[in-house]
């Protein structure tokens, strides 16, 4: 699955100006090294603390982003970092080299975050917390990204999780379906419903649905 | 748009787009898009769509997070390294300790064996005492005559526990003092007289003392136990006052008596009782009734000469009718008292004649494979029937259960189950919102 044109790929450089969120393998802080993170892991598995150091730089920021998209409080996003982190550390030595290191921080990463989301729902449902939702913070928000991010949180719960996943955290159909416990093709359909969506609520609200019009061009294919 | 004008479907050239294709796939839909401005205007829109999305940046990660995050790494990368030689520590540890268990362990099996064998090489150590015990268990001489020195000695054997040892001594010490009268016949003697006490006060020369005796014993051979019961108790001119005996099935069968022994013949008939079997336990009692007895002697002896004096005064002395007729009813009365003081001297003198002896006989029990009772067919049919008796008596018991207590539960289900179905309702639409 990996070997697609690179120039129709949506993620190329050149369709895409660099994030802050780094690519695939990042090198992070401009640290070259030729070690894969399931390597580094193993390292720190046998203590070497320097191993844990460069995935920690690696991935610092996507994840810190993948928090920061999906807590409204900015804070907790840190702390749902740390806590992810932490988590990693402490199941080091049960990490299993056959699977990836990014699928596995991931896992991990959206363990907590539904924990996260469920005290934060029990709070709003029992103790009459008022909930912050998944809206992301605005504090430093141009116009047109509070909008898009406005229509993000417009999305249907799960087919927004497949959007980002796909989007910011770069990860593989499979993955996302590892990750959710879906299937391929619903991971696939979803996606697409998502994008379409997202295309709908982002031009005028006047203007035609491209969901609409590509789920019927679907079903007659 | 239909199949024929698009080859592929439109998640197809998303997919494309994302890389997620084979080489061949990706071919057919870049030549696809080459040719069709509709996908290509798909291609366009996902495409635009993404980079809207790019503009959703995040800001740095603060610097106290590397900061707590490197702090704990290097801190569990140390326990890390820590463990790799304390794993080995432990396994060692480990092994000493399972050393020490089984080394400890196979002494004690070393021990035990050493003492078996020592048992089964030198079985003298161990059966030294036992002749000894037999031996004092043999019945000597009938002891007929309570004499002080006697029941002191007794009451010092019941204190250590071996009665029959102190009985035989006791049997020398009065086969000395006196030599034995005749056995006594069966049954009621002539107010006690022969055993050594009289009915007159102030003549009593011995403690009157009554022997009760309590004994397990555990047998094998329960049939032939029974039979020498019987002659033990035709030998020593002894009774039961009550005898039961059990035998249930798949159980170990016991014989309860409450025997009455003459008391001279107490120790012979004791000693032919522990030998039926294994005595279990034992107790015996001496509860001293002479100065109940000598008591009761008194006021029978008060009572006969009042009688005598009354008799004496209707005979001798003339007066009214009334006062004759008070003088009889008092000689009634005076007679009623004597009869029932002398019955009570009776069977206190009994109770010292005959010691009682409870007995209780229980069979060493093995189990045995009974053949069953019912044929396997017939079994297998009755556990048929019996289980679906049983579902039905079920079933009926649930559809009476919820005829009795359905319309209760509903209303309390309606109750609790309301509050608890809106706050789930509620909680699902706040998960629902993340």
């Amino acid at each position: 699955m990996e070997d697609a044109f690179p120039a129709f790929v949506l993620h190329s450089e050149a369709i895409r100006p660099p994030m802050n969120e780094a690519p695939r393998y990042p090198e992070a802080d401009g640290s070259q090294t030729a070690e894969s993170d399931e390597e580094l892991m193993a390292a720190f598995s046998r203590g070497a603390a320097d191993a844990f150091t460069v995935l920690f730089l690696r991935y610092k920021q996507p994840l810190f982003g993948f928090f920061r998209r999906r807590v409204a409080d900015p804070a907790q996003a840190e702390e749902l970092t740390q806590e992810t982190f932490v988590a990693v550390l402490r199941a080091s030595s049960r990490y299993q080299q056959t699977a990836l290191f990014r699928t596995w921080l991931y896992a991990i990463g959206f363990k907590i975050l539904r924990a996260h989301r469920r005290k934060a729902a029990f709070r709003a449902t029992f103790l009459g917390e008022k909930p912050l939702g998944s809206e992301p913070a605005v504090d430093e928000a141009i116009e047109a990204q509070t909008m898009m991010r406005q229509a993000v949180g417009r999305l249907d719960s799960l087919d927004r999780e497949v959007l980002l996943l796909r989007e910011f955290e770069q990860l593989s159909y499979a993955e996302i379906a590892e990750l959710l416990g879906l299937p391929l093709n619903t991971v696939r359909s979803r996606l697409f419903r998502a994008r379409l969506a997202l295309h709908d609520l982002l031009s005028a609200p006047a203007s035609h649905s491209s969901a609409h019009q590509f789920a019927q061009s679907k079903e007659r294919v | 748009m239909n199949a024929a004008t698009h080859p592929v479907a439109p998640e197809e050239v998303m997919a494309f787009l994302d890389g997620e294709l084979t080489s061949a796939e990706a071919q057919a839909v870049s030549s696809h898009l080459d040719q069709c401005a509709e996908c290509a205007g798909l291609a366009a829109q996902l495409r635009s769509t993404s980079q809207s999305l790019s503009g959703w940046t995040v800001p740095a990660v603060p610097a106290s997070l590397e900061e707590t995050v490197l702090a704990e790494a290097a801190e569990a990368a140390d326990k890390l390294k820590q463990e790799k030689p304390g794993r080995t520590t432990q396994l060692s540890l480990w092994n000493w300790r399972l050393w020490a268990v089984a080394g400890g362990g196979a002494l004690t099996v070393v021990l035990i064996g050493v003492a078996l064998v020592a048992s089964i090489i030198y079985p003298g150590n161990l059966a030294k005492s036992r002749p000894m015990e037999m031996a004092v268990q043999k019945p000597a001489a009938p002891d007929y005559f309570y004499t002080p020195a006697r029941a002191q000695n007794q009451q010092t054997a019941v204190m250590k526990g071996n009665f029959s040892a102190a009985g035989a001594g006791v049997a020398q010490l009065g086969s000395l003092a006196t030599p034995p009268p005749p056995p006594p016949v069966a049954g009621k003697t002539a107010g006690g007289l022969m055993y050594g006490y009289s009915a007159q006060p102030g003549a009593v020369t011995a403690p009157m003392i009554a022997r009760t005796v309590s004994l397990t014993i555990a047998v094998k051979d329960f049939a032939a136990v029974r039979a020498s019961l019987d002659s033990i108790l035709v030998r020593h001119r002894g009774y039961a006052a009550q005898l039961s005996a059990a035998t249930a099935e798949n159980a170990p069968r016991t014989l309860q008596a409450s025997l009455r022994i003459p008391a001279p013949e107490l120790a012979a008939a004791l000693a032919e009782l522990k030998g039926l079997g294994r005595v279990e336990s034992e107790t015996q009692a001496g509860d001293e009734v002479t100065q109940q007895h000598t008591d009761l002697a008194a006021r029978i002896q008060n009572s006969r000469e009042t009688e005598e004096r009354m008799r004496a005064i209707l005979e001798q002395r003339t007066g009214k009718i009334e006062d004759v007729l008070q003088v009889e009813e008092e000689i009634a009365r005076v007679r009623g008292e004597i009869e029932s003081m002398e019955a009570d001297q009776q069977a206190l003198e009994h109770r010292v004649d005959f010691a009682s002896v409870d007995l209780q006989i229980a069979e060493e029990y093995k189990a045995a494979l009974n053949p069953p009772s019912a044929s396997v067919s017939n079994r297998i049919h009755n556990a048929f029937v019996g289980g679906l008796r049983s579902a039905a008596e079920m079933l009926l018991g649930c559809v009476l259960f919820v005829e009795e207590s359905g319309p209760v539960l509903l209303i309390w289900l309606a109750i609790l189950g309301m509050p608890i179905f809106l706050l789930w309702r509620r909680y699902r639409s706040v998960m629902a919102r993340f």
